[in-house]
């Protein structure tokens, strides 16, 4: 298989869940610039399965919000609606993820959970849009083990008895990489470029043509919580940095131990989260 | 401190940290040592977990101390030789130290290793 035979096969997807019809309208609405934060929390809300899962997303540890949010429209003036259209987007994706592959969803977490806290501590306006850049950022892996299974399972294994990066034998068995492919379908569901670039470059940041310092923190928050050792995000191994990204971002000792303290105790109310969500699975069946 | 779900805690524990509903409520503070009611008090607030002052509690598939420095060695094998993740590396290692012996500890094992 090569390049343009996956892209192909990327055009229709179709071992993960459609997006939500309710995407579509979304999208339709916020092009209208009259529409309201309340407008658009009142259409996503007609939707009760959507809400709750929205709501327990929004409420989670990684974005770190003091209190709690209870309305769609109050998540939206927030969080930014490109946050709230991407969690729509992608919760089909996680439920599958969580029930498949529990440890890159704890990878992805994790990522968001130091991505936020990272762009806090470099002042950027809109921290919880890097946290889900963080969520989404190993997408193309997501979709490479629902779409080509076997392929997939061959590049971990392969990884593995190799003790090699799963990128490097992914990129040589498939010809493309997982943030390619993560950033083609981010392109497809027409998430914002702010979000679309860091996937697409998180392992090569300096090559985005927009959004660098984004990427640069994800590219970052990706090798610290494969440091710390959470989750598991394909191998085991920390990723190289890119020093160039890293001169965008770079933290000295203090603020770094600062960031760590921060991560560790988020990290430990993450697995509240997770706990919570078993919880809840739990009761349903 | 050791953060335990909230079925293993006991009383006489002390809180290390408050004690926080789901909502962000805070239930008690920090430095309450744990009696039955309390406990009790907590559940029904659907606490899920506290962080209590000490490690009385082995957690099933908890590592020691040893155990995560060395997988944290090898995490980093590929990227030995950055000098960046290098420093991260210890920084992190330290960090651990800290937090399961204090920061006592971490100063001795300095000296010594420097002597
Ligand atoms: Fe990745
Ligand atoms: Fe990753």
């Amino acid at each position: 298989m090569n390049k343009e035979e996956i892209r192909q096969r990327l055009k229709d997807v179709q071992s993960l869940p459609t997006l939500p019809p309710i995407v579509s309208k979304l999208n339709q609405m916020v092009s209208d610039e009259d529409v309201t934060a309340v407008k658009l929390g009142r259409i996503i809300e007609k939707d009760q399965v959507l809400t709750s899962k929205l709501l327990k997303m929004v409420n989670s540890s990684f974005f770190g919000f003091p209190q709690r949010i209870s309305t769609v429209s109050n998540a939206i003036v927030l969080l930014g609606f490109n946050v709230i259209k991407t969690l729509i987007v992608t919760s089909s994706i996680f439920e599958v993820m969580q029930s498949s592959d529990i440890g890159l969803f704890e990878h992805s977490l994790g990522c968001a959970t130091a991505a936020g806290i990272v762009a806090k501590k470099l002042g950027i306006k809109n921290p919880e849009e890097v946290s889900t850049a963080g969520l989404i950022h190993d997408l193309g892996k997501i979709v490479l083990r629902a779409e080509l299974p076997e392929e997939y399972e061959q590049v971990v294994e392969t990884a593995r008895e190799q003790d090699r990066y799963m990128r490097e034998v992914e990129k040589e068995a498939l010809g493309i990489g997982h943030g390619e492919i993560g950033g083609i379908l981010a392109r497809q569901w027409n998430l914002p470029e702010r979000l679309v670039y860091p996937i697409e470059y998180h392992h090569n940041p300096e090559a985005s043509p927009d959004y660098k310092e984004i990427s640069a923190i994800i590219h970052f928050s990706d090798i610290l919580i494969r440091a710390l050792g959470f989750g598991f995000g394909g191998d085991k191994w920390v990723p190289p940095l890119d020093h160039n990204a890293w001169n965008r971002i770079k933290f000295g000792k203090k603020d770094m131990t600062h960031i760590l303290e921060e991560v560790d105790e988020k990290l430990a109310e993450l697995q509240d989260f997770t706990l919570d969500i078993h919880k809840d699975e739990g009761t349903e069946s | 401190m050791q953060r335990i779900p909230i079925k293993l805690a006991k009383p006489g524990m002390i809180l290390a940290k408050e004690a926080i509903t789901p909502e962000g409520q805070v239930l008690c503070g920090a430095g309450t040592e744990l009696s039955q009611e309390v406990i009790a008090r907590l559940i029904k607030q659907e606490v899920l977990t506290v962080t209590v002052e000490g490690h009385p509690v082995q957690l099933p598939g908890e590592k020691g101390l040893t155990e995560k420095l060395k997988e944290l060695d090898h995490r980093f094998v590929k990227v030995k030789n950055d000098p960046v993740l290098r420093a991260l590396k210890t920084l992190i290692a330290e960090f651990w130290v800290v937090q399961e012996k204090g920061e006592d500890f971490l100063q001795k094992l300095k000296k010594t290793k420097t002597r």
